[in-house]
């Protein structure tokens, strides 16, 4: 156990912190949340507390949104340790039924949505995609995500790059039926064993394609990749980053005119985990008739919508305001007729809060790439 | 208290289109996702539960292809200690007759205290292979078990669930099989640590004969039952919508309930 414990300590590097609380200070799950980040960093030095922390509800609150790593004098990422006793739990098997199913997913069909491999492209019917060949090169392999893939809420996202793509003329390929999850949430569940697994194959698989470079679909696939394959042979990107380079190259041919005020959600994985920000407000910048609007919490300060960390499979306890609907009403308070995002899960959370609190006739939720299909050329 | 646990590998068919294949009997299930039928999940976890507490140690059985062995590692990885997958193309699968004869073949000659078996199937939805299994191996049944008390000299107290709600508890004289419920418990996760740990476990891969079974007494000519044919049920539109005002609507709704015997 000893030498257990001296594991834990290291791995998070305990001994690291300062105990400053700039973590539970800017976490964004404590208005709703009795979670208390920069306790769980002291307490889980103490060996014979671990087991004891592990069953405490609030580790599941976190979103791994990354504010407390961002905040951290000291560089660390104080919501690891969070995710190390989740993996206590997932060791002992007895975790909710939801993320006992998300998981087996992962395993058995390569996604978390409890969906059949063999159906991962339908989402292609009907469109004239280009499928990755090992040994066929390209400038740009595509990964989809599992959401974008599964859930027809979110497939416009994936359609509408392809048209967009095809019309521009650039040197694309999707990956077929084989491309299996990222292991995000995977990873922010605490199941290091199948994130492992996911990371070796994962890489193996995307390092038999030739390509310059890996463009994501989702944040979350996007910084995982970046931070957590290190023997990647491609850089891999977001996809605003290369449509961003498209539009400075003249390569959009704008149409129609939209007459809206946009507010621009930074998604924690694309802005706080990634460093993007600048490519997706660009991209709104640039559509006919918006007038591009910042909410106050803006940038690496964005406010997390929850969906992250594992949290579509594991709902609080609290019954507070969700972090989404303080976000929607933040929106309403602007003005903003359209709050536009770059991540499927934050256009699935944000999307709720706002048909919850009724303001579906007034304002609408869109990721981007939902607007750029309706606003370029195809 | 030794425990037999018996499971399929099934496919989900809730999600993809089912198409019967040119043949008729088969469906094309190339689109399906196969996982351990839902209710002997529960028994595996039953299983585990009975070990736990009561200790002993719990074998899985199997008729399946290789495919299948994830499932069964992940039952291992869980808590059962060996299993045994019986992989033989001349079973009469279709039958639960013959599959009980296969199972219990491979559990007569052997020491045990309880057998358990998902209640039904999500693919052929009999609900008959446990309670053969039982006959054929000439001890005592009770199925949809959503309760399990292991008592001390050699019974067990169960919970049976019957229509409406009811449940009856009945008490049987060890060996038994029981035909397991879903909801009797929460079957745990398995860790792919612990799967990779359940390599180390043994997995038998058997024919018919290494089991001392006459493929011909569970074949197809064997078998009373014939797989005529397999076909899609019609669809008919039968949606019909009512208009008016709340008050209208609620009249001829009523009218429709009474007239069809409803109310």
């Amino acid at each position: 156990m000893s030498t257990e414990c001296q594991t834990f300590t290291e791995k998070y590097d305990l001994l690291g912190c300062i105990q400053c609380g700039r973590c539970t200070g800017g976490c964004p799950v404590t208005v709703r949340a009795d979670l208390n980040v920069r306790r769980f960093v002291n307490d889980a030095y103490y060996e014979d507390k671990l087991e004891e922390l592990a069953k405490l509800a609030e580790i599941w609150d976190c979103t791994a949104c990354h504010t407390c790593a961002v905040r951290c004098p000291k560089g660390l990422k104080p919501l690891e340790v969070l995710l190390g006793l989740r993996a206590m739990i997932i060791e002992s098997g007895k975790v909710e039924p939801t993320v006992r199913d998300a998981l087996q997913s992962v395993l058995l069909e390569g996604n978390p949505w409890e969906k059949s491999r063999a159906s991962r492209s339908d989402w292609m019917e009907g469109l004239d995609v280009k499928i990755a060949e090992p040994g066929v090169a390209v400038e740009n392999l595509f990964f989809v995500c599992c959401t974008i893939a599964y859930d027809p809420r979110v497939q416009a996202i994936a359609k509408n790059l392809v048209r967009i793509l095809n019309k521009a003329g650039i040197d694309y390929a999707f990956l077929d039926n084989n491309e299996s999850c990222c292991g995000s949430e995977v990873f922010t569940l605490g199941e290091e064993g199948l994130f492992e697994m996911l990371v070796e194959d994962n890489t193996e698989f995307l390092n038999e394609f030739t390509a310059k470079r890996i463009v994501t679909l989702s944040p979350h696939c996007f910084t995982t990749y970046n931070v957590h394959y290190p023997d990647l042979n491609k850089p891999v990107i977001h996809y605003t980053q290369l449509l961003d380079d498209l539009l400075k190259e003249g390569r959009l041919v704008w149409k129609g005119d939209l007459q809206k005020k946009i507010v621009f959600h930074d998604p924690c994985y694309l802005g706080k985990q990634g460093g993007v920000y600048d490519e997706p407000r660009d991209l709104l910048k640039n559509i006919p008739g918006t007038e591009l609007l910042e909410f106050e919490r803006r940038r690496e300060r964005s406010l997390c919508c929850e969906g992250g960390g594992g949290k579509m499979w594991v709902e609080s306890e609290s019954k507070k305001e969700r972090l989404a609907e303080t976000r929607i009403k933040d929106a309403k308070a602007l003005g903003a007729d359209i709050v536009a995002v770059a991540c499927p899960f934050c256009v699935l959370t944000l999307e709720d809060a706002m048909k919850g609190l009724g303001y579906e006739e007034e304002m609408r939720v869109a990721e981007i790439m939902e607007l750029l299909g309706e606003f370029v050329e195809v | 208290m030794k425990t037999y646990v018996c499971i399929k590998y099934v496919p989900d068919t809730s999600e993809a289109e089912v198409k019967v294949n040119p043949d008729g009997i088969t469906v094309d299930s190339s689109r399906f996702s196969f996982d351990i039928n839902d209710a002997d999940n529960y028994a595996v976890e039953e299983s585990v539960l009975i070990k736990e507490a009561q200790g002993g140690e719990v074998t899985v059985i199997s008729i399946g292809p290789k495919q299948s062995d994830v499932m069964i590692r992940m039952a291992m990885a869980k808590g059962c200690d060996q299993a045994v997958r019986i992989e033989d193309d001349r079973i009469a699968g279709h039958d639960p007759l013959m599959v009980a004869k296969v199972l219990a073949g491979t559990v007569r000659d052997k020491e045990f205290d309880l057998v358990l078996t998902g209640c039904m199937a999500t693919d052929d939805w009999h609900m008959s292979t446990g309670v053969a299994l039982a006959e054929e191996l000439g001890v005592n049944h009770a199925s949809m078990v959503n309760k399990v008390e292991i008592l001390d000299g050699g019974r067990v107290r169960v919970n049976r669930e019957l229509e409406g709600g009811l449940l009856e508890a009945v008490e049987l004289e060890l060996p038994a099989v029981l035909t397991i419920q879903t909801g009797i418990n929460e079957p745990r996760y398995a860790p792919i640590r612990g799967i990779r740990e359940a390599q180390k476990k043994e997995l038998k891969v058997v024919k018919l004969e290494d089991i001392g079974i006459d493929p011909a007494e569970v074949g197809v000519e064997a078998s009373q039952i014939v797989l005529e044919e397999l076909s899609i049920p019609e669809v008919v539109s039968a949606a019909e919508f009512i208009e008016g005002e709340p008050d209208e609507k609620a009249e001829k709704l009523a009218s429709i309930l009474i007239k069809g015997g409803l109310l």
